[in-house]
C-alpha cells in the first residue's frame, strides 16, 4: 500500500539551523522539498529567501571541504587495514588534524613514490635476470673476441624474427649473426653479435624497425655474463628487502592512524552533507523554515525530538496537502507479509502517484490466480512448490530469490488447485494412470466452456478496474471524471449483456433495450469526452477479449503435456519412454512457468491497471546517514 | 472438399496472425534489447512490449479453433 505522507514545516532560529538539519539527517525520515516553498510563499512574501550563509559558516564549511580532500587523498594512499573505524570525536582535535594531515599527507608520498619505484626496478630486474640467463647458454656459442659488439634485443614473433635477420644480414653485409631462444616467461628474444665499427648502424637500424634492445645499468653492463646474472640477483635480493621495509612502514603508519582519519572523513562527509543541505532552507532575518515530506505516522515522534532538543524553538507543523502538491508528495510503498514479496512484480513499473494505487496487493491477489487457471496441472504444481520451497528456505528473506519463491509458491497452490478442478496430472497421464477427472473443465476438449470462461474473468477484472478508476478520480476529487468512467462501466456491462443475449437468447435478457441502453450512454460519452468516448470502449471490449489468453495458453500447455506422454508411450521402450516424456514435460514446464507469468503480467500492467493507474511518482528519498 | 476448405481457413486464420506477430516481436524485441543496455529499469515495460502482438496470434487460435469447432 502507498504510506501516507505528511507535509510539514519546520521553522526555528537561525542559529538551530545545522543542528536541526544534523538531527533531522540522523533520523533519516525527512524529505525536504523546497519548491513547496517556491510555489506556495515566495511570490507574496519578499521578506523570505533563499539560505546565504554568512562569512563565518562560509569560512568553516571552505576549510571542512579542504581539510575532507586531504584526507580522502591521505587515505588514498594508506593501505587497507582490518583496523575498524576509530570511536574518537574528531571535532575538538580538527585544528590538530588540520596539521597533522600535511605532514602525514607528505610522509605517506614519499613513501608511496619510494615504493613505487622500488616495485618498478624489481620488476625490471626480474625482466632483465630471465633474459640473460636465457641468453647464457647462446653466448657460450660466441667467440671470445674482444671486438665483438653483443646486442640483446626482444621480439614480437617468428616472423619479425626472420624478417630482422634478413635486414641486418643486408646492412651488415653479413657481418652479424643473430641467435633466439624463449625465455621462461614465454617471450621470444635474441642476441645479436656484430664488429664494434659497425654496432652503431645496427643500432639505428633496430631503432628503425622498433626493436626493443636491451639495457641495464651502467655498473653492471661491463661486467662478463656470469658476474652480471649474480650482480643482478644480488641487487634483486637488495631491493626485495628495501620494499618490503617500506610496505612495513606504510602498513605500520596506516595501522597507527588510518582508523582515526576514517572517522574524520566520515565525520566531515556528514558536516558538508549539512551544509549542502541548508540549500534547501529558506529564511527570514531571524528564522529559517524548511519544508518537505514525511511518513505521517511519524510526524508525531519528530515533532516531541524537536522540542527535547531545542526546548521548543524549533517548532514542526503538519500542513494541509493541497490538490496541486498531489503530483509532487513522494511515494513509499510498504506491503504487510503475504504481499511484500509481490513488490518484486509492481517495481518492474515506474512508481504510481500518490494519489493513486498501489498495484502490489492487486498483483497479489490476482496474479497467482491468472497464473494457476493458465497452468494448471498437479504434476507441475508439486514441481513448482518444491522449488520454491527451496528457493524460500534457501535463501535470506527480503532477497530477490527468497521473494520468488514465496511468489511462485503462491502461484504453485493455485497450480495445484486448478490442476485438480481441470483433473490434469502431467497432461493425461492422471487420467490414464491414476484415474483422475475433471472436476469442472476438460481443457482439452472443453474450448468453448473454457473460452466463455476466460471472458468472463476479463469482465470482471476489466470492471473492477473501471470501478478502482472511478474511486481514484473521486479521490482526486474529480466528480466528473468520476461519473464518466461509471458510465463506461455501465455501457460495457450493458454491451456484454447484449452479446450475451445474442449469443445465448434467454427469455429475460432482451438485446434491443440493453442496445439502446448503450447508444444513450454513448451519446452522453461523446457529448462529454468527444469522439473518443466510441474508441475507448472499443479498447474496452478489446481487453476484455485479450483474457482469451487465459485459455488459450492454457490449451497449449495442455497439448504439449498430451504429445509428451504420447510421444513417450510410442517409444516401445520404458526407458527410452520416461526420457523422451520427461524431456518434453521439462520443456513444457520452462514454457509453463515464463507463459503465464509474462501473460499473466502483462494483463495486469496492460488491460487492467490501464483503467486505473496513474504512474510517474516520485520515489521517497528521506535524507539518511549513510552507514560509515 | 468443404473440410479442406474449413481447414485451411483455419491453418490460414492461426499462420497469418503468427507471421504478424512473430515479425512485430522481432522488431520489439531487438529494439527492446537495445533499450534495456542503456536503461535496464525498464525491464517491466519491454516485456509488456513484447508480449503485445502475441495477443495477434492468441486470437488467431481461437478464431481457428471456432472455426473447426462451430
Amino acid at each position: 500500500m502507498i504510506i501516507r505522507m505528511a507535509k510539514v514545516e519546520i521553522v526555528g532560529p537561525k542559529q538551530d539551523l545545522l543542528t536541526t538539519l544534523e538531527l533531522l539527517h540522523n533520523r533519516g525520515i525527512f524529505q525536504p522539498d523546497p519548491q513547496l516553498l517556491e510555489r506556495v510563499e515566495l511570490a507574496d512574501d519578499d521578506r523570505l529567501q533563499a539560505l546565504v550563509l554568512d562569512e563565518h559558516d562560509l569560512r568553516e564549511r571552505s576549510f571542512f571541504q579542504d581539510l575532507y580532500e586531504r584526507v580522502a587523498a591521505l587515505l588514498k594512499l594508506l593501505p587497507e587495514t582490518t583496523d575498524s573505524i576509530s570511536p574518537l570525536q574528531p571535532l575538538p582535535v580538527m585544528d590538530l588534524l588540520d596539521e597533522l594531515v600535511d605532514q602525514h599527507l607528505a610522509s605517506a608520498s614519499e613513501q608511496t613514490r619510494i615504493l613505487a619505484d622500488g616495485h618498478k626496478e624489481m620488476e625490471d630486474l626480474q625482466h632483465d635476470l630471465i633474459f640473460w640467463q636465457a641468453l647464457e647458454p647462446l653466448l657460450a656459442d660466441l667467440p671470445r673476441d674482444s671486438n665483438l659488439e653483443l646486442l640483446g634485443i626482444t621480439i614480437r614473433d617468428s616472423q619479425q624474427l626472420q624478417a630482422l635477420e634478413e635486414l641486418l644480414q643486408k646492412r651488415t653485409q653479413g657481418r652479424c649473426h643473430i641467435s633466439s631462444t624463449t625465455t621462461t616467461d614465454g617471450s621470444l628474444i635474441g642476441l645479436i653479435a656484430t664488429d664494434r665499427e659497425i654496432a652503431g648502424s645496427l643500432h639505428q637500424a633496430l631503432t628503425d624497425e622498433r626493436v626493443p634492445e636491451m639495457s641495464l645499468p651502467e655498473e653492471l653492463a661491463n661486467l662478463p655474463l656470469a658476474q652480471r646474472i649474480a650482480a643482478l640477483h644480488e641487487r634483486l635480493q637488495s631491493q626485495t628487502a628495501n620494499c618490503r621495509k617500506n610496505e612495513t612502514q606504510l602498513l605500520e603508519f596506516s595501522r597507527r592512524w588510518r582508523p582515526t582519519y576514517r572517522r574524520a572523513l566520515s565525520w566531515l562527509e556528514e558536516r558538508l552533507t549539512l551544509y549542502r543541505a541548508t540549500a534547501t532552507a529558506y529564511t527570514t532575518r531571524l528564522c529559517f523554515i524548511i519544508q518537505g515530506w514525511m511518513e505521517r505516522a511519524e510526524v508525531l515522534r519528530l515533532h516531541t525530538d524537536l522540542n527535547r532538543a531545542f526546548d521548543g524553538r524549533v517548532v514542526l507543523e503538519q500542513q494541509a496537502i493541497l490538490e496541486e502538491d498531489l503530483d509532487q508528495v513522494p511515494v513509499m510503498l510498504r506491503n504487510p507479509g503475504y504481499f511484500a514479496p509481490f513488490e518484486i512484480l509492481s517495481r518492474l513499473l515506474p512508481l504510481p502517484k500518490y494519489s493513486s494505487y498501489d498495484p502490489t496487493p492487486l498483483i497479489g491477489l490476482f496474479f497467482p490466480v491468472f497464473f494457476g487457471m493458465i497452468l494448471g496441472d498437479i504434476g507441475y504444481g508439486v514441481i513448482l512448490l518444491v522449488i520454491s520451497i527451496f528457493l524460500a528456505k534457501h535463501f535470506p528473506p527480503q532477497r530477490l530469490p527468497s521473494d520468488i519463491g514465496k511468489v511462485l509458491g503462491v502461484a504453485a497452490l493455485y497450480t495445484l488447485l486448478f490442476g485438480f478442478l481441470y483433473g490434469e496430472f502431467f497432461g493425461d497421464l492422471g487420467e490414464v494412470w491414476l484415474g483422475l477427472h475433471p472436476l469442472w473443465f476438460d481443457r482439452s476438449k472443453d474450448i468453448l466452456p473454457m473460452t466463455i470462461f476466460a471472458l468472463t474473468v476479463g469482465i470482471v477484472h476489466i470492471l473492477l478496474g473501471i470501478t478502482l478508476g472511478a474511486l481514484s478520480d473521486l479521490r482526486r476529487h474529480q466528480p466528473r471524471q468520476a461519473l464518466l468512467k461509471l458510465a463506461m462501466l455501465l455501457a460495457v456491462l450493458l454491451l456484454v449483456l447484449a452479446m450475451i443475449g445474442w449469443f445465448y437468447p434467454q427469455s429475460w435478457l432482451n438485446t434491443g433495450p440493453l442496445l439502446i441502453g448503450v447508444g444513450i450512454l454513448m451519446t452522453v460519452l461523446i457529448a462529454a469526452e468527444g469522439l473518443l468516448a466510441p474508441l475507448e470502449l472499443l479498447k474496452t471490449m478489446g481487453n476484455i477479449i485479450s483474457y482469451i489468453r487465459i485459455m488459450a495458453i492454457g490449451f497449449s500447455s495442455v497439448l504439449l503435456a498430451v504429445v509428451a506422454n504420447k510421444l513417450g508411450g510410442m517409444s516401445g521402450d520404458i526407458m527410452v519412454g520416461i526420457l523422451v516424456a520427461g524431456l518434453l514435460h521439462a520443456f513444457n514446464l520452462l514454457l509453463g512457468v515464463f507463459a503465464p507469468t509474462v501473460h499473466s503480467l502483462r494483463l495486469h500492467y496492460v488491460e487492467f491497471f490501464s483503467k486505473f493507474l496513474d504512474l510517474g511518482g516520485r520515489r521517497f528519498e528521506p535524507w539518511h546517514k549513510r552507514p560509515s | 472438399m468443404e473440410e479442406v476448405w474449413i481447414a485451411f481457413a483455419a491453418a490460414l486464420a492461426i499462420g497469418l496472425p503468427a507471421i504478424a506477430t512473430a515479425w512485430a516481436q522481432s522488431r520489439i524485441g531487438a529494439a527492446g534489447a537495445g533499450t534495456l543496455a542503456e536503461k535496464p529499469e525498464l525491464t517491466g515495460v519491454i516485456i509488456i512490449l513484447v508480449a503485445i502482438p502475441e495477443t495477434m496470434v492468441i486470437l488467431g487460435f481461437v478464431v481457428a479453433a471456432m472455426i473447426l469447432l462451430m
